[in-house]
């Protein structure tokens, strides 16, 4: 076992460093062994792939190579072994540092040609070629739609099973990520199948982690409506979350009576239009969501003294527009 | 050699202007026309890694000057890239290029040219969504990690939308607009053998907008065709029937892909047609009756063309039993009236022939068979004064269920020859029977002559029989069978009419069983007659089988009998 975990390691390292300039040194030799050991760890994770207590081995000490920020460049996640032979060419192929000699010796291992014998190096070469149809028939004109958002979302939920510290390095991503875009794949994370079978304990993870960051929460809140009423639909703490933020936001608003309507003091407040398209979303919801919502709206609008006139109480107000 | 390479490097002109003319402009016409030309330039692909590979480098640069600019083109066009195997000659293409011993800084360049054109093809990913690529990376996922993930998305997505359009037709705002599924179904073609995209495949084929018109293109009814022809693909039958149903020109083509299948297989193995039938998954698709009238068909047109080879008939004979389990299968109650499969015989003869001998007890048999008999007789004669359709009709239904035939001849031999049963059969009925399926377009006084010369052949026979110490020869045989001395070349049907009927008289009369080795050998003089006595024993034997008919002895013997006569061919 420990003579495995090392192996891992340092395959990790040659993982790592084949996109770096260090190639530059590598010989038509270290090509292959480096190759040859890919091949190996394969073996390794078709071997051990359904074998718990190895597997859970291997994963914890690959997870040393996560930093800070989250996975590294080397080998990730026990899943990864399973394609570490087509990491390595991909890494080396657009590695312009590898010398001529190298560059050729790959060629031939990743590409032999039919009728070889070797099983190993064909059924690299066949995931290689597949690999390359899968891209092209991305880059076919008008098939690319919504899926991407699904596809990352499922990624998100992947990573998440595998991070040591999940809500430590979500709010590392948080960061770093371009951050509409990841409220959207959280938001399409959160709405994905509560099954026995799939990932419902990390969509709890990210549950949790949303309910104790109010500011990712807060800014969370502010997606499309249609959107959030179905999230609010789904997990119950997040809706109690987002209707209380609703209630703060209502809170700000005041009645111009000018304008006869009701403004915000500040440009960052959610106006009046978005909050009744928020309340009018939910409304529409199948019970309990929509009842919750409706007696929400009663006792705000009793503890402003249920006022029956408009322009009074905001919650007056969107009751009589719902 | 020197011939194909020069047709070799024509074609690289020629196809390296094709490709910079659909680079130029990308619209669905060129998308059109690149998918047309999809095949052809993959077979090019194929042709010039076959010659480059025996070849080096700066040989295959001096040949073919275009070569790597061909190629290098190639890399940037996704329908070539997605389409079949093309990907995979064309990464071959590129490796022959590599100089293995590069002598100056030329050769280096050309060497790192390709391995950079190389891993484009393979990595290069870009979706022109900024957001994507950051939060992937963000991630720490690589191109290869998500490009599985991403295709099945997207193969499910397009597969639900297709779905709601369909169930939703009326509903226009989440419906698909016509326009889309056509360009869909366009842009699938390159793509219809990759495995991720079969449930697209398949929906596309069930999927039924609300046009009048078909808004599926052609070329990709062809390509799906070509592929589950090919076994590329394998689909569920409901999509086949419905690839078959709306484009003629597939279905004609998987009938004669199947029947080049049936003439390329070894002679008279009933065993092995039933499985290629079978395969071809038509006689299920024929349970709908558009699909059944159009192979039936074909089928006729092939019986007309060879003359009514035996190959034909029994592979007509075979397709229709598969046909009928298949209809049994699918639906106890028929879907669809007997006359939608066949138009024009009367509803009543057709249920008469469908009815299954295994399912009545052997004794009544006989009485099964006068009714066939008559039933015929009756469509048969009285067209012939003077009513719509000519007897072929009713003898082309007839053929279909050959089996008939074979077992009257089978009980009009039996009980010719085993005298307790002959007062039960109706010899009559059964000699018609006979001479019709062998002749059926003579007139009433040539069937009638054909029957009396059929009962003297077995009262001959059966006198054989009678009263004898020695052993029967094969000469005996051959001469009551009257073969030795009046053979009439005119009439080479009514010769297979006597021999079916001799050859019964040897695997079912005790006394033919020894003389059964010596007479097949007398009888078997031509190429021909001995490939018509293999089919008849190979016939008789699926059919016994189907039929559970017990009959050891017959059975063993013929078994004999086929295993001679297939180690003399």
């Amino acid at each position: 076992m420990d003579a495995l975990l090392q192996q891992l390691e340092r395959f990790s390292e040659v993982l790592s460093v084949s996109r770096t300039n260090h190639v530059s040194t590598w010989g038509p030799e270290t090509v292959r062994r480096a190759l040859q050991w890919a091949r190996y760890l394969r073996q390794v994770y078709r071997r051990f792939g359904s074998h718990g207590r190895i597997r859970a081995a291997l994963e914890r000490r690959l997870r040393i190579h996560w930093g800070p920020e989250g996975p590294k460049s080397g080998l990730t996640s026990f899943r990864a072994l399973g394609r570490g032979d087509v990491l390595l060419s991909l890494n080396l192929l657009q590695n312009r540092a590898l010398g001529d000699a190298a560059g050729r010796a790959l060629l031939q291992q990743l590409f032999p040609g039919a009728g070889t014998g070797d099983a190993d190096a064909e059924a690299l070469q066949t995931r290689l070629v597949r690999l390359a149809r899968r891209r092209a028939a991305l880059l076919l004109p008008g098939l690319l739609e919504d899926p991407v958002l699904l596809t990352q979302a499922q990624l998100l939920l992947g990573r998440l099973q595998e991070a040591g510290d999940p809500s430590g390095w979500l709010g590392r991503l948080w960061t770093r990520a371009p951050r509409v875009h990841f409220l959207q794949v959280m938001a399409v994370a959160l709405l994905q199948p509560l099954e026995e079978l799939g990932p419902s304990e990390e969509i709890h993870v990210l549950v949790r982690w949303l309910l104790e960051q109010s500011e990712v929460l807060a800014a969370f809140c502010r997606l499309p409506a249609g959107l959030l009423t179905s999230i609010a639909e789904r997990h119950p703490a997040l809706s109690r979350a987002y209707l209380v933020l609703l209630t703060d936001w209502g809170q700000k608003l005041h009645y111009d009576l000018q304008e006869g309507a009701w403004v915000s003091a500040d440009s960052q407040d959610v106006p009046w239009e978005e909050l009744l398209r928020r309340f009018q979303s939910l409304s529409q919801a199948p019970p309990p969501l929509k009842d919750e919502v409706l007696t929400l709206l009663e006792s705000c609008k009793a503890r402003d003294g249920n006022f029956e006139v408009a322009g009074l109480s905001v919650w007056t107000d969107l009751l009589l527009d719902l | 050699m020197a011939q194909n390479f020069t047709n070799l490097t024509s074609d690289c002109q020629y196809w390296l202007q094709k490709l910079s003319a659909l680079d130029q402009a990308s619209t669905l016409e060129t998308q059109k026309d690149t998918c047309l030309h999809l095949p052809q330039f993959q077979e090019f692909l194929r042709q010039m890694y076959e010659a480059l590979k025996e070849m080096d480098s700066n040989t295959a640069m001096e040949r073919f000057p275009t070569i790597g600019q061909l190629l290098a083109k190639t890399c940037s066009n996704p329908f070539v890239l997605a389409y079949d195997e093309s990907q995979k000659f064309l990464i071959q293409c590129l490796c022959c290029l590599i100089n293995k011993e590069p002598q100056n800084s030329g050769d280096s360049k050309l060497n790192s040219w390709i391995r950079g054109l190389l891993s484009h093809i393979l990595s290069a990913f870009r979706f022109n969504i900024k957001e994507f690529d950051l939060f992937t990376q963000g991630l720490g996922y690589e191109p290869v990690d998500y490009c599985p993930a991403l295709l099945k998305n997207m193969v499910l997505s397009l597969v639900s939308k297709l779905r709601e359009s369909h169930l939703n037709g009326f509903n226009t705002r989440r419906r698909m607009a016509p326009e889309r599924v056509a360009s869909l179904s366009q842009v699938c073609i390159p793509l219809v053998t990759l495995p991720d995209f079969e449930p697209l495949v398949e929906a596309l084929l069930i999927y039924h907008g609300h046009e009048p018109q078909e808004v599926l293109c052609p070329a990709f009814f062809k390509a799906v065709n070509e592929a589950f022809l090919l076994k590329k693909i394998s689909l569920p039958t409901s999509a086949v029937v419905s690839l078959w149903l709306r484009h003629l020109p597939s279905l004609e083509k998987a009938v004669l892909h199947l029947f080049t299948k049936l003439i390329s297989s070894e002679r008279n193995c009933l065993r092995r047609i039933e499985c290629f039938i079978k395969d071809s998954l038509l006689p299920q698709a024929a349970c709908h009756p558009a699909i059944f009238r159009v192979v039936d068909e074909m089928f006729r047109f092939a019986l007309m063309e060879t003359d009514g080879a035996l190959e034909v008939l029994a592979a007509v004979q075979v397709f229709t039993r598969c046909f009928v389990e298949a209809l049994e299968k699918e639906n106890k109650q028929l879907k669809f009236a007997l006359k939608t499969y066949f138009p024009h015989i009367s509803p009543s003869l057709t249920a008469v022939l469908l009815q299954h001998p295994r399912d009545t007890p052997q004794g009544c048999h006989h009485q099964l068979l006068q009714h066939v008999s008559l039933m015929l007789r009756k469509a048969v004669e009285d067209q012939a004064c003077g009513s719509c359709r000519d007897p072929f009709e009713s003898w082309f239904l007839f053929i279909h269920f050959g089996g008939w035939a074979d077992l009257a001849a089978e009980h009009l031999l039996r009980s010719a020859v085993e005298a307790p049963a002959a007062a039960e059969a109706p010899v009559a009925a059964l000699l018609w029977l006979l001479a019709f399926y062998y002749r059926p377009l003579d007139s009433h006084q040539q069937r009638a002559q054909t029957m009396v010369e059929m009962e003297a052949v077995l009262s001959r026979l059966r006198f054989l029989t009678l009263s004898r110490s020695s052993p029967i020869s094969a000469e005996e045989l051959r001469a009551a069978a009257g073969e030795d001395s009046h053979e009439d070349p005119m009439q080479p049907v009514c010769g297979r009419l006597i021999r079916h009927l001799l050859l019964n008289f040897l695997l079912w009369v005790p006394a033919g069983h020894a003389a059964a080795h010596d007479t097949i050998t007398l009888m078997a003089c031509t190429d021909e007659i001995s490939h018509e006595i293999t089919g008849f024993l190979d016939q008789t034997l699926y059919r016994w089988d189907h039929l559970c008919t017990e009959a050891p002895r017959p059975a063993k013997l013929a078994r004999e009998l086929l295993q001679e006569l297939r180690a003399r061919v």
